[in-house]
Parts: C-alpha cells; sequence; structure tokens
C-alpha cells in the first residue's frame, strides 16, 4: 500500500500510479494538456506542474510516479502563477480564432484559459503564420492553432501504427506534418483528430456545420460496417449525422475507430435513399404505397407456395441487419412459407470455416475477445490483412507486437509489414503444402495431446520435412525453420485467419490443417469477419440448416423446440444455401425470392451469371436502404430503414451482442417489421412491438441466448457464452476436400482486395470515404507493369472468361507477379463480375482463386 | 532508388547498431549525399531499405540542421556567426559575402557553386571567425582569406 | 605536473597509434585489464574524478548504478557533441590524440562490464570523424578493442555515430534518442539511462574529457590524481579560451585555476590592453560575470558560489567594444534556434525573449521591456523539461542583473551605441 498526501488529502494506494492518477482518483484535479490517457507519456506542456515536498523542482504530475508518503501541492499561489505563465506561453502564437474554429465549445486550450489563463496578453510581435491546409479532402490542418503537444504523432505512431505523421523541423518552427506536406497518405483512422485538444486538426465532413454545443443528441451506438463491432457515437444536430466518434473506455474499441467507422456515416443521409416502395410495371419499378406493395407480395408469395411449395420459394438475409431483423426473417421463411431456404454471404467463407472449426473444437471455439490479441506472445495471420478487414483488431496484433510478440505471416501481409513480421510466402497454390510442412514440424517439436483423436488420425500420415517445403513452395529451409520455431516456441499464441483460405482451393483441408496447427499450439483462433452482423445472422438461424441458437436443424429435438415455440411445423429438410439458390433458379426451379439488405447481382462471385439466374425468378422481393442492382430486378423494392435509425443488435466476431441505439428519424419501417406487415398480409401472425420484443422471444426460446436482456446487453454483458448454453457432444465426421493442383507458371490470376476504406457498396455511399479512395482499380506488380509498359494511371484491359473492365492500373512494389488485385466495391467495376467459383463441397464456400486473367493496355 | 554501392554501405553502418532504426541518421546522410538533398525519393530509399516509416525519418531529419531539404550548391559555405566570431566580426563577413559574391543565408548562388549557411557555434571559436566550407575548416578568417578560400572551390 | 590531455599534440602525426603507443599510450589499459572491474571503480571514486561534460556529476557514482544493474548488454557512451558556444576543448582530443580517449573509453568500458561503446560526434566535427574512424580501425587492429583485447576475453566494440546539427543532442537522454535514430529530444528521467539508457539497456554516458582521463588515474592511481587541482574537484581541466584576449585557445591547468589568472597569466591578457567588460566563464549559457567578479577557481564547485558555473570550461572575454545587449540576443537567438521543442516554456519562451531582445537592440525597445523580460524568464525558469530552456532564463536575468544599466540606455537613447 502506498500512501500519499495531495492537498492534506491522504490517498491509498494499491500499485504505483502517476501523481496524476492518484489525483484524479481522489477527485483533485490537474490541468493537463499533452496528457493523453491512451497515449505514452510526454511531460512537454508543463501545465501539470506540482509542488511536491523534498524535490527543489515542480514536477510533472502527468509522468512522477508516487512514492509512498510522497506530500503533494496543486494549488498554491506558486502553481496558480505557473499555470498562467505557461498559458501565456502557449496563447503567445495562438491566432485566437475561436470564433471561426470549430473546435470552440470542445476545446481544451479555450477551457484551459478560462479556467487559469492570463488576463491579456503581453506580447506584442508577429504571430508564428501558417496557412490553413485543405489539400487533404478529409482533414483540415490548420498550424497555427497546435501546441505542439504531440498528442497526434503519439496516437498515430504509437497506438495506430501508421506513422504517417510526424512533427517537423524543431523547436518554435515546428508543427505537424503528413509525410506530403499537404494530402495525407495513411489509414484515415482520424485517431489523431480524436486526441487533438484544439482545432489543429479536423474532421472536413462537418466543417462550419454546427458547433459542439449545439449536439442534443449524443446516441451510442455500433458500428454498421464490420465484424469487429466498434461503439460509435453518433452526434446529431437537426436530425442528421453531424460526427461519428469513438468512446474512451469501450470495450471493444476503446477510443479508436476506423476510417470506416469514423467516416463512413454519410451514407444515411445519402440522397439516393429510397423513399418509397416500388412496384414493377411493365418492366419498370414505378413508385407504390406501402399497402400496395405489402399486399402485393403477399399475394404473389401465397400463389407461389400454393402453387409451388414452400421449398420454391428462397430469402437471403443480411449480415447488415440486426439480429432482431433476421429472427423475424427466418421465421418467417420457415414459419409462413414453410421452407428452410434461408442463407446469406455469411456463406462465402464466415459461415463454413466456422463450422468446420466449431465441429472441431466445439461451439464457441472462434467467440475470442479481441483485445486479448495483444497479449498473444504470437499471433498467426493467415488468409487476408486484418488490418483492412478488421481494422481495430489489426491494431491489437501491432500492439501484440508492440509489447514484444511476435507476428507470423503467411505471406505478405501489408499492414503488418512495419511489425517485424516473420514471413513465409509460398508460390502460388503450394500453401497446402507450407501448412502441411508446420504441422510436420510441430508434431514432431510438439507430439500429439491426444484428446481429440478424430482430428489426430487426419494428421498422422502428414509428414513434409523443411527441404519438401523449400523445393515445393519456394520458402528457404532456414526461413520455414525460423517460423516454425518462432510458433512452437510460443505459449499464449493465437490465430487470425480471413476468408481468402476458404475461398482457395482445397480450402477445407487448409482448414482442417490450421485447425491442427490450433490445437497442436493450444491457440485461440479468430475469424476476420466482413459484415458487422455476419455472426449473427447465423446465430439468428439464417442458414438453410441451422435454427435460432445455432442449433442444428438436422436434430429433432431442437426442431421440436421451434416447432412448439411456433407452433408451426418446420419442415425438416434442409435448405438451400445461397448459391444453390442461384442454381435453382437458373434451372427454373425457384419461383420466388425474398431478399432482405443484400445485394447478391454484386456480392456473390460470377455475378454476370447470378443476374442472369435470378432473372428467371417469377417474383423478387427486395428490402434496401438503396436501389441496388438487385434492386433493380425485383418486383417490389421495399425502402428499409438504415443503422442509424433502427433499434436492435449485432452480434460481433467475439460473439459479443451489442445495442444498437437509433441515433436518427427516417420515415418508413424497419426490415423486420415489413416483413412482419407482409406476414400479416399472408394470415400469418408475426406481430412484435418492437425490436425489444422480438429480442425477449429469442432470448425466450433460442437456448444460447436464454435469459438475456437489452438491459444487460446495454451493459456490455453479453460476452460469449452468455447464460445460455453452448452446444455439446455433436461432432461430425472430419470432412475435407483436397481441391485441384494447378501449375501457375506464366499465368496472371485475378485475386480480390479487401480493402481498408471499403466494404460492400455500402461505403461508396458515403462521400469522404469515396475521397478517400476514389474508385477500382488494378494492382499489379512492377514486374507485371513494365511487361506490358503499364505505370500507375494508365488504363488497363481486365479479361477473363467472364467478361473484361477497363481499369487504371496502380503498381504496387509488395506484390507477387502472378496476381491482379481488384476490389469488389465499385458499382459496375467489380471483381466479382469477372470471377468465376466452384464450391467446395465441405465449407460450401465459393472457390475463387482459379480466376486466369488477361491484362492489356489500352492506348488513350 | 540508392545505387548498389550505396545500398552496400548502408548496410554495412547497419550492422554497427543492434537495430536498423538507429541507423537513421547515417542513412539520411547518405541518402542526402546521393540525392543531393532529402527529396521524397530520398525518404522512400531510406525507408525502404530500414523499414523506417517515411513520414517519420522526414520528421526525424528537419529536426537536424544539417540535412538538406532543398536543392543546394555544389559547395557549401558555413560560416559561424555565434558569439566568439561575432565578436571578433563574423557579420563583417555575413556582409562581405553578401556584397562581394551573392551570397545569402540559407541561399545558392545562381551559377549553382555555392550555397550559403549561417551556423552556430562550430567548434574554433579560439581561432575565431571561422567557417567550415563542405568539410574543410577555415580558422581566423578575414576578406582576404575568404576571398583566397572561395578559389579554391569550383 | 606534465600534460596529460593534451600530451605529445603539438606532433604533427600524433593521432596515429605509434606515435601514440611511443609517448607511452596504451601501457594502462593492460594494467587496468589486470584489475577487477570494481577496483577501477573504486580509483575513480578516490580519484574524484567529475565530468567534464558541464554538470559537474561524480563519474565513479553514474559508474556504479550502471554496473549494479543486471540488464546485458551495457553501453558506454562518449559525449562529443561539444555544442555549447565558445567550447573546443574536446576537439583537439578527438583530432589530435584519439588513442587517448579509445584507451580511457576501452578501461571504462571493462570497469562498467560494457560491451558496445558509441562517440557521439557533433556533424560540425567531419574531420575528427575520419580521424576516430581510422583510430579506431587501428586500435582493433591492435588488439586494444573487439572480441578479444589484449587476449584476455574481454570484449568492448567502439563505433562513432555522428549527429546532424543539434545542440540539444548534447544533453545526455537526448543524445540517446539520436543515436537510437530519432529527434534529440530530452526524455523523462526516471528511468535514469544508467539503467535504462541506449537501446533500454544500462548506459553510461561521459564526456570526451572525462574518459581521456582514465589512463592517467589509471597511471598514478586515484589517490595521487585527487592531489591535482581542488580537493572536492580533482584533475587536470582544459579551459578554451576565445574572444577578446591575447592568446586564445585550450589550455590544460590544474581543476580550480583562477579565472583572472587564466584571462591574464596564461592568455597574455585583453587583446591590445584595452579594457575588460565581462566574462562568460563556461560557454554561452552559464551566467555572464563582471570584470570585478573573476577572481573565481574555476571548478565545478566554487563557481557556483561565485554566481557562475563552470559548465564546459569554456571562457570567453569581452572587451569594452562589445555591445552585451546584442551578445545576450545573439545567444537567445542560439537557444530559440536550438530549442527542441518538446516544453513550452522553452519553445516559446525562447523565442520571446529573443524578439524583445532584437527589438531592444535594434533601438526599438519600449519602457517595460526589462521587466517584461524577467517576468518571462522567470515564466520559465525552473518550469522547463531539460536544463536548456532553465539556461535561456538565467542568461538574460544575468545579464540584466550585471549590465542592467545598458539595457536601459539601449532602450532610453532608443539605439546602440556600439553601431
Ligand atoms: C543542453 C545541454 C547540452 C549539453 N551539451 C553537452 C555537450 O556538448 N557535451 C557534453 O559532454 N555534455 C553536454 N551536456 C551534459 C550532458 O548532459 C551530460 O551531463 C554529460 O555528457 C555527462 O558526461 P560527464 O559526466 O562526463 O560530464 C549537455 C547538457 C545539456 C543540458
Ligand atoms: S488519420 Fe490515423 S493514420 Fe492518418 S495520420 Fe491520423 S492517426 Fe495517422
Ligand atoms: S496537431 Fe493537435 S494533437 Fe497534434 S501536436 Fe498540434 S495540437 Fe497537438
Ligand atoms: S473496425 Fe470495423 S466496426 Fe470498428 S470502426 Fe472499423 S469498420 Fe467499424
Ligand atoms: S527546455 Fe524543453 S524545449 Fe528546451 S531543449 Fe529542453 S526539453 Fe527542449
Ligand atoms: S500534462 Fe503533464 S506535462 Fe503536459
Ligand atoms: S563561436 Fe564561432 S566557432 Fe565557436
Amino acid at each position: 500500500m502506498i500512501k500519499v498526501t495531495i492537498n492534506g488529502k491522504e490517498i491509498e494506494l494499491e500499485k504505483p500510479v502517476t501523481v496524476l492518477e492518484a489525483a484524479r482518483s481522489a477527485g483533485i484535479k490537474i490541468p493537463t494538456l499533452c496528457y493523453h490517457e491512451q497515449l505514452e507519456k510526454y511531460g512537454g506542456c508543463r501545465l501539470c506542474l506540482v509542488e511536491v515536498e523534498k524535490i527543489p523542482r515542480l514536477q510533472t504530475a502527468c509522468t512522477l510516479m508516487v512514492t509512498d508518503g510522497m506530500v503533494v501541492r496543486t494549488e498554491t499561489p506558486q502553481i496558480a502563477d505557473v499555470r498562467r505563465g505557461i498559458l501565456e506561453f502557449l496563447l503567445i502564437n495562438h491566432p485566437l480564432d475561436c470564433p471561426y474554429c470549430d473546435k470552440a465549445g470542445e476545446c481544451e486550450l479555450q477551457d484551459l484559459v478560462e479556467k487559469y489563463g492570463p488576463a491579456k496578453g503581453r506580447y506584442k510581435e508577429k504571430k508564428r503564420k501558417a496557412p490553413e491546409s485543405l489539400e487533404d479532402p478529409v482533414f483540415v490542418r490548420n498550424m497555427e492553432r497546435c501546441v505542439m503537444c504531440t498528442r497526434c504523432v503519439r496516437m498515430c505512431d504509437g497506438v495506430q501504427g501508421a506513422s504517417a505523421i510526424a512533427i517537423i523541423n524543431r523547436g518554435g518552427h515546428s508543427h505537424m506534418e503528413p509525410f506530403s506536406g499537404g494530402k495525407y497518405d495513411c489509414e484515415y483512422c482520424g485517431n489523431c483528430v480524436s486526441v487533438c485538444p484544439v482545432g489543429a486538426i479536423m474532421s472536413r465532413l462537418h466543417r462550419h456545420s454546427y458547433r459542439p454545443w449545439q449536439v442534443k443528441e449524443k446516441t451510442e451506438t455500433i458500428c454498421p460496417y464490420c465484424g469487429v463491432g466498434c461503439t460509435v457515437i453518433a452526434q446529431v444536430r437537426d436530425d442528421s449525422i453531424k460526427r461519428v466518434i469513438p468512446k474512451i473506455g469501450s470495450s471493444v474499441n476503446n477510443g479508436m475507430l476506423c476510417s470506416r467507422g469514423r467516416f463512413g456515416y454519410e451514407f444515411v443521409g445519402s440522397s439516393e435513399r429510397l423513399t418509397s416502395p416500388m412496384i414493377k410495371k411493365n418492366g419498370v419499378l414505378e413508385q407504390a404505397t406501402w399497402e400496395e406493395a405489402i399486399s402485393l407480395t403477399a399475394k404473389r408469395l401465397g400463389e407461389i407456395k400454393n402453387k409451388y411449395g414452400g421449398p420454391s420459394i428462397a430469402g437471403i438475409a443480411s449480415p447488415r441487419c440486426t439480429n432482431e431483423d433476421n429472427y423475424v426473417f427466418q421465421k418467417f421463411m420457415r414459419v409462413a412459407l414453410g421452407t428452410n431456404n434461408i442463407d446469406s454471404t455469411a456463406r462465402t467463407g464466415y459461415a463454413g470455416t466456422q463450422k468446420f472449426i466449431e465441429n472441431i473444437f466445439g461451439q464457441g471455439a472462434t467467440a475470442n475477445i479481441i483485445s486479448g490479441l495483444s497479449n498473444s506472445d504470437s499471433v498467426l495471420v493467415i488468409g487476408g490483412d486484418p488490418t483492412a478487414i478488421n481494422p481495430i483488431l489489426g491494431l491489437q496484433i501491432r500492439a501484440c507486437s508492440r509489447k514484444g510478440g511476435n507476428i507470423l505471416a503467411i505471406g505478405h501481409i501489408k499492414g503488418l509489414e512495419k511489425f517485424n513480421p516473420v514471413t513465409v510466402s509460398p508460390r502460388f497454390y503450394t500453401e497446402t503444402l507450407l501448412l502441411e510442412g508446420i504441422v510436420s514440424a510441430l508434431k514432431n517439436k510438439k507430439g500429439l495431446p491426444g484428446s481429440i483423436p478424430a482430428l489426430e488420425a487426419k494428421i498422422k500420415d502428414i509428414s513434409t520435412s523443411a527441404k519438401e517445403v523449400e523445393n515445393g513452395c519456394g520458402i528457404a529451409e532456414k526461413d520455414f525453420i525460423r517460423f516454425t520455431d518462432t510458433l512452437s516456441e510460443s505459449l499464449t499464441p493465437s490465430i487470425v485467419l480471413g476468408k481468402d483460405i476458404a475461398q482457395s482451393s482445397g480450402g477445407s483441408y487448409k482448414l482442417m490443417l490450421i485447425s491442427a496447427i490450433n490445437y497442436l499450439m493450444n491457440a485461440r483462433i479468430y475469424l476476420l469477419s466482413e459484415r458487422a452482423n455476419e455472426q449473427g445472422v447465423l446465430d439468428m438461424g439464417c442458414a438453410p440448416d441451422l435454427l435460432p441458437g445455432y442449433r442444428p436443424l438436422s436434430f429433432a429435438e431442437f426442431r421440436k423446440r421451434y416447432e412448439n415455440a411456433w407452433k408451426s411445423p418446420i419442415s425438416e429438410k434442409p435448405g438451400l444455401s445461397i448459391f444453390e439458390m442461384v442454381d435453382s433458379a437458373k434451372s427454373n426451379a425457384l419461383k420466388a425470392l425474398y431478399i432482405m439488405g443484400e445485394n447478391p447481382v454484386f456480392n456473390l462471385p460470377n455475378s454476370k451469371a447470378v443476374k442472369a439466374a435470378l432473372k428467371n425468378v417469377e417474383f423478387i422481393v427486395v428490402q434496401d436502404i438503396f436501389l441496388t442492382e438487385t434492386g433493380k430486378l425485383a418486383d417490389v423494392v421495399f425502402p428499409a430503414l438504415s443503422w442509424a435509425e433502427k433499434e436492435g443488435t449485432f452480434t460481433n466476431m467475439e460473439r459479443r451482442i451489442q445495442r444498437l441505439r437509433k441515433a436518427v428519424n427516417r420515415e418508413g419501417m424497419e426490415d423486420w417489421r415489413i416483413i412482419s406487415e407482409v406476414a400479416k398480409n399472408m394470415g400469418v401472425k408475426l406481430d412484435y412491438s418492437g425490436a425489444e420484443e422480438i429480442f425477449q422471444e429469442i432470448s425466450r426460446i433460442s437456448p444460447l441466448h436464454r435469459d438475456l436482456t437489452y438491459e444487460e446487453i446495454g451493459k456490455g454483458g453479453a460476452i460469449y457464452p452468455y447464460k445460455g448454453e453452448p452446444l455439446r457432444g455433436v461432432m461430425e465426421d472430419i470432412q475435407m476436400h483436397k481441391g485441384s493442383s494447378v501449375n501457375p507458371d506464366g499465368k496472371l490470376y485475378l485475386r480480390l482486395e479487401r480493402p481498408l476504406f471499403h466494404s460492400g457498396t455500402l461505403s461508396t455511399k458515403a462521400p469522404a470515404l469515396v475521397k478517400i479512395y476514389p474508385e477500382a482499380v488494378a494492382r499489379v506488380s512492377p514486374a507485371v507493369g513494365e511487361a506490358l509498359s503499364l505505370k500507375s494511371g494508365d488504363m488497363a484491359r481486365v479479361s477473363t472468361r467472364t467478361g473484361s473492365l477497363e481499369l487504371p492500373v496502380n503498381i504496387d512494389n509488395k506484390l507477387d507477379n502472378l496476381s491482379v488485385m481488384l476490389t469488389n466495391n465499385f458499382e459496375d467495376k467489380g471483381a466479382f463480375s469477372l470471377m468465376e467459383y466452384t464450391i467446395d463441397p465441405v465449407t460450401k464456400a465459393p472457390v475463387i482463386d482459379a480466376n486466369e486473367v488477361k491484362l492489356e493496355k489500352v492506348l488513350a | 532508388m540508392l545505387n548498389e554501392a550505396a545500398v552496400k554501405e548502408l548496410n554495412e553502418i547497419r550492422q554497427k547498431y543492434p537495430n536498423a532504426r538507429a541507423a537513421l541518421l547515417p542513412a539520411l546522410y547518405i541518402a542526402q549525399r546521393e540525392f543531393g538533398h532529402l527529396s521524397p525519393e530520398a525518404y522512400e530509399a531510406v525507408s525502404e531499405i530500414l523499414g523506417v516509416p517515411k513520414a517519420i525519418a522526414r520528421g526525424v531529419a528537419t529536426f537536424y540542421v544539417m540535412y538538406k531539404h532543398k536543392p543546394m550548391g555544389r559547395n557549401i559555405v558555413q560560416l559561424c556567426t555565434n558569439v566568439s566570431c561575432m565578436i571578433l566580426g563574423a557579420e563583417k563577413l555575413v556582409d562581405f559575402l553578401k556584397n562581394k559574391h551573392g551570397l545569402e543565408p540559407g541561399g545558392t548562388t545562381s551559377d549553382g557553386r555555392f550555397s550559403m549557411v549561417i551556423m552556430e557555434c562550430i567548434g574554433a571559436c579560439g581561432t575565431a571567425p571561422a567557417m567550415l566550407v563542405n568539410d574543410d575548416f577555415y580558422e581566423n578568417l578575414t576578406e582576404k582569406y575568404i576571398e583566397e578560400i572561395l578559389g579554391k572551390y569550383k | 605536473m606534465g600534460k596529460v590531455l593534451l600530451k605529445n599534440i603539438e606532433n604533427p602525426d600524433s593521432a596515429d597509434i605509434n606515435e601514440y603507443k611511443k609517448a607511452g599510450g596504451y601501457s594502462n589499459l593492460p594494467k587496468a585489464l589486470e584489475k577487477q572491474p570494481k577496483e577501477i571503480i573504486e580509483e575513480v571514486k578516490k580519484a574524484g574524478l567529475r565530468g567534464r561534460g558541464g554538470a559537474g556529476f561524480p563519474v565513479a557514482m553514474k559508474w556504479t548504478f550502471a554496473s549494479a544493474d543486471p540488464k546485458f548488454p551495457k553501453y558506454l557512451l562518449c559525449n562529443a557533441d561539444e555544442g555549447e558556444p565558445g567550447t573546443f576543448k574536446d576537439r583537439p582530443i578527438l583530432e589530435k590524440n584519439p588513442h587517448l580517449l579509445i584507451e580511457g573509453m576501452a578501461i571504462s568500458g571493462y570497469a562498467l562490464g560494457a560491451e558496445y561503446g558509441y562517440i557521439y560526434l557533433r556533424g560540425e566535427y567531419p574531420e575528427a570523424k575520419n580521424i576516430l574512424n581510422r583510430a579506431i580501425k587501428q586500435a582493433n587492429d591492435n588488439g586494444f578493442l573487439g572480441d578479444n583485447i589484449l587476449g584476455k576475453g574481454i570484449k568492448f566494440h567502439l563505433a562513432v555515430h555522428q549527429g546532424a546539427g543539434a545542440y540539444i543532442c548534447g544533453e545526455e537522454t537526448a543524445l540517446i534518442e539520436s543515436l537510437e535514430g530519432d529527434k534529440g529530444q530530452p526524455r523523462i528521467k526516471p528511468p535514469f539511462p544508467v539503467n535504462v539508457g541506449v537501446f533500454a539497456k544500462p548506459t553510461v554516458v561521459n564526456n570526451v574529457e572525462t574518459l581521456s582521463n582514465l589512463p592517467y588515474i589509471i597511471e598514478i592511481g586515484g589517490d595521487a590524481y585527487s592531489k591535482i587541482g581542488t580537493p572536492d574537484c580533482p584533475g587536470p581541466k582544459l579551459y578554451c579560451v576565445s574572444g577578446h584576449v591575447e592568446k586564445p585557445g585550450v589550455y590544460e591547468l590544474p581543476m580550480g585555476t583562477i579565472l583572472r589568472d587564466i584571462i591574464y597569466t596564461h592568455c597574455g591578457g585583453i587583446k591590445g590592453g584595452r579594457k575588460l567588460k565581462a566574462v562568460i566563464p563556461g560557454g554561452a549559457t552559464t551566467p555572464i560575470l563582471p570584470p570585478d567578479k573573476i577572481d573565481c577557481p574555476m571548478d565545478f564547485v566554487n563557481m557556483p558560489k561565485h554566481g557562475s558555473m563552470l559548465g564546459s570550461g569554456a571562457v570567453i572575454v569581452m572587451d569594452e567594444s562589445v555591445c552585451l545587449v546584442k551578445v545576450c540576443y545573439r545567444i537567445l537567438k542560439f537557444l530559440e534556434h536550438e530549442s527542441c521543442g518538446k516544453c513550452t516554456p522553452c519553445r516559446e519562451g525562447t523565442g520571446w525573449l529573443r524578439s524583445i531582445l532584437g527589438r531592444v537592440e535594434g533601438g526599438e525597445g519600449m519602457e517595460g521591456d526589462i521587466d517584461l523580460m524577467l517576468s518571462v524568464s522567470g515564466n520559465m525558469m525552473g518550469k522547463t523539461f531539460c536544463p536548456l530552456g532553465d539556461g535561456a532564463a538565467s542568461v538574460v536575468q544575468n545579464f540584466i542583473k550585471h549590465f542592467r544599466p545598458e539595457f536601459e540606455e539601449h532602450i532610453k537613447n532608443a539605439k546602440c551605441r556600439f553601431k
């Protein structure tokens, strides 16, 4: 126990903390400026100077650690003078343009001067001048207002790990700049903006549009983009979101956001939003009333069900919609339409991967806490760049490295390249051999633990030497050995697994090998997730073989449970997967398709073929917030409320359930309510007063969600396995598929890029993100570029068997010579329009890594 | 990009330190020599080799006055004007260089022959006033002596 | 006493290892290696050696802390940043007697258990860089450095790290930052470098001159050494004298030599027999002294009692032709330029003081400017992160304290009569 006395008050402390922290714990305020709780100590501004007995010099409270018996005074006439003096220094070069400054009202300098500052200035010389920089599309930089606290730099370098900005020059001539001096070339997380105490760096999105004190509503909700599920605060004025900021202390993202979460909100107020239901008449979508659209939908679905039977109808649920939306949707499909034909784009990788892993290790095997990653002593990254797909999770990997942990990467991971990864990059199509090599090495080093015989049976005969890896994968023996040594010496390893594995040929076999690594290392596994509610859509039973609570449909016991609760029979026949729906449409077997918040015509590979197939379907209903390419094919389109306009819950990749709260109002209906209205018109009762009532039903019926309430979720209490029962003892045979091997020599392959700044087409409706990453580009290596005399910016035609696109080229010197990288975000320029797929028979995920591509220069 | 010899030199220097970051200052010197000044390309090259983010490298470089951030003349006249030199007439020499040779502090002659930089104390106070031209010390300067010295540099 | 630090430097080849050896060099390293590291530290303690970089910190104390820290490897850094205006005392060692320093560092490294050493050399000494690199190579070739010094299995590697023009890098934690490839901005203390220094390892930073005393301490023993100079502050000392004296230069004299004697006896008095106006005794940032205050023993202990500091032992002598407002302005201009910018009072205060001084010197001073300067420097003093900022405040305070009338005259007459 350490005892300190501050201003005569005795404080007892368990462990040594700074004087500042000790004072704060006792409710004693010490002014600070360069201090920030998220950042490393600095001690530069000198505002927090205090008197300490027995130390002749004044001490900075933010850096000095307390010692037993220390006596501190923070409010003496001397200290008051010091604060006045320091603030005077800070003001001499400050423009004092508070009336024009967007920060006024939440500016720490302004508040400090008001409380402690000098009455009038004594500085008579010219102030330092620096023109406001508007060179960047997202940030405005005003270096006259900079107080040189370096909080932004400490954030960018020390926490975000982007190291994109620095203080340049020295002393009184210094200020913060990105590398170019103007435009940023960075991750655009905006976390530097969050920590700037003054109006020196700000977002342009809300420039001069409001004053902080005019914000009436501040809604705490969850980011709509990826599976991390960051807590965000939406600041609202005049019923429009003016700004989205993070919250310090929130459990997943603790004061941090990524570019999508911070700057991607503007789609909510987009003028392109759908405003009214539409009905297709003579091939043209025309505005209709809600009644017309609902009754038409109910009528047509009823007719088709009667004529062709329930299984001729399918539903596509949405990993962007809430648990409540998805729950009601699957219930509607099962109860009102009598089919298990319900699935979602989680099928493109996440669902199958999770199922595969849970089959071996049990339910919840992937439900690991993201912040725990930084405490691992090694992180094995495979199948995607976590810093782009799930940026806030990526930060935890960077933090792990900073704390001395090892990053082990299979393939080049751009966002981790500055964090000393131990990387092995296998030649194309030899990842399997590498994984076999790793499994062999780990078996030799660690032995088989004997706890999962079924898995051991699969790997017992695998024996691949370092030499074979060298010959097969092109990885030097010593690099491979260093890699496996580092991995095997690790005591608390984690594995971060991206979708590229499931989407590659032999995906399920690779998953077995990765599971084996997980098993032999006793690691924790994290599945990257591109959509905010990808886990929730599965947990709600929006899958052809699952019931809510992630219960297998094949178990009569579970079917019974739901039949009783829903008072309706449930077909025991598993439904169609999303890809089987497409096939079924192609063969004219599928007669109606109900799509909620998804754009399969763009978001599924071979999208042109998907579109052609969907054209065969007699009746298509689409609920969405924009008129998507899928919507254009629909017979009825309903405008749905967006994430910001409704209540509900999301389940993130940790399987944490979190509350969405309504931030702005809009006319219209939540997705679940539209469905419930359609059901009512069909004579099926699916009524709820609101999202909470739906959740109450879920927590009553789903064994996994048992007894969970909104109140507990709101308090952050919904961490897996909640109070429910995870599924136990249902292990099936481990099935796997090795895939065919390809000789890639001399060919180019089209590969999917998963960019940091975009997510589906949703982000392309957010102008800020489009300014940062404005268009689809084809990324190739310098060698590939050179061979076709292509420079960055040149136009190229990218062609595959399914078509071609003309795209600007971007030369990336970290890329291999076999790949052409293309995103699937920009309408009409999506990689999926050029990709064919096969289906992995085990995971049911699309295999898209064998799309040969041709590249030609387009002459202007 | 740096030429092969410079990369080799840099990699040798790198071995003097337990990590690559510590080789940043010497690397910046090499890049400056090779590129003439620390241009964006120079930072890219250093960043590529040492793995130090380029914004950080630039922040570090601009802290130190001996790194140059714009193209310089072929020879750099570095005249000290600190106290010991000042009280022995360094300022007159500044005027002299300006009036007689068109050399202004921070400037470069139009023929690119000389750039001039004002220095803080260069450790030659006992033989003040003093200057460095490139890496050569000149002490006990007079106008006449400067005349003679400048003649040596083309 | 013969010369210790500047021994043999008249020899044009003094930097060559053979010349150094001929003059008895590298005879003390073997002697030191016969002793236990602890014994060497004990000798240094007996010698009473204080650091020559400016602060006069007892060397043995620093070494004891570092050698007690269990972390490995340990580092020995030689501070050859010599940036304090008026200082040029380390340069002759670096350029003319590099092996003395190397021998001193090898001994010190052994005493500390340090396996690696760097000489942090200011960027403005390009010649010294080449000389040191050559000398280090010679020492390696001769087995005085390397993995197996003199066949004793002792390891000490030495390299030169060149600074790039930043006075603040002379401050030891800024030096460490700079050696690590960062800006030279001082670090928070504690932890102190002896525990968490360069590359987060125990580190000792000593000045060139300090380390160059080691061979001599080994040679004559700590007790004998402690008899040189003043009892509280023994040893030989390099005084570098510049400005208006007949014979400026570096003088090796016993510690505690009286300032007046340095100027009038050793340096031949004021140039041209003119009148002395002021002396800055320890480098530009130490308190200025008027002519009647120069009967003080120049050592770390006595100078503070006489209103100034020994600093780097850089004596700047100014005759009556000098405008002290101008000198004060120039020093503040220097400090503004060199302020690392980390802390508010120094970053903003140096510039503010410089601009007030600039206008006073330029004849545009206003009434109240002197008090304003005192108030501004008062707001800096004791509140800055490192001594540079305090030094800036103290320069202004001491110039005004001793020469206020000259400042008042500038303001009253609105011009400088020295122009
Ligand atoms: C602003 C500032 C500049 C300094 N410059 C130097 C310097 O150029 N050379 C030096 O040896 N010490 C310098 N010092 C002192 C060092 O911080 C440190 O005390 C010294 O290197 C320790 O070595 P010593 O104990 O051998 O003197 C400086 C200190 C400060 C605060
Ligand atoms: S937005 Fe993020 S990445 Fe960009 S400079 Fe700021 S902190 Fe760094
Ligand atoms: S820009 Fe803001 S955060 Fe960065 S140093 Fe300046 S005041 Fe501090
Ligand atoms: S990491 Fe994911 S959840 Fe968090 S802000 Fe970014 S997109 Fe949103
Ligand atoms: S006093 Fe402050 S600003 Fe000045 S040099 Fe020291 S740390 Fe830097
Ligand atoms: S808050 Fe402590 S020095 Fe800035
Ligand atoms: S003052 Fe000019 S060299 Fe020292």
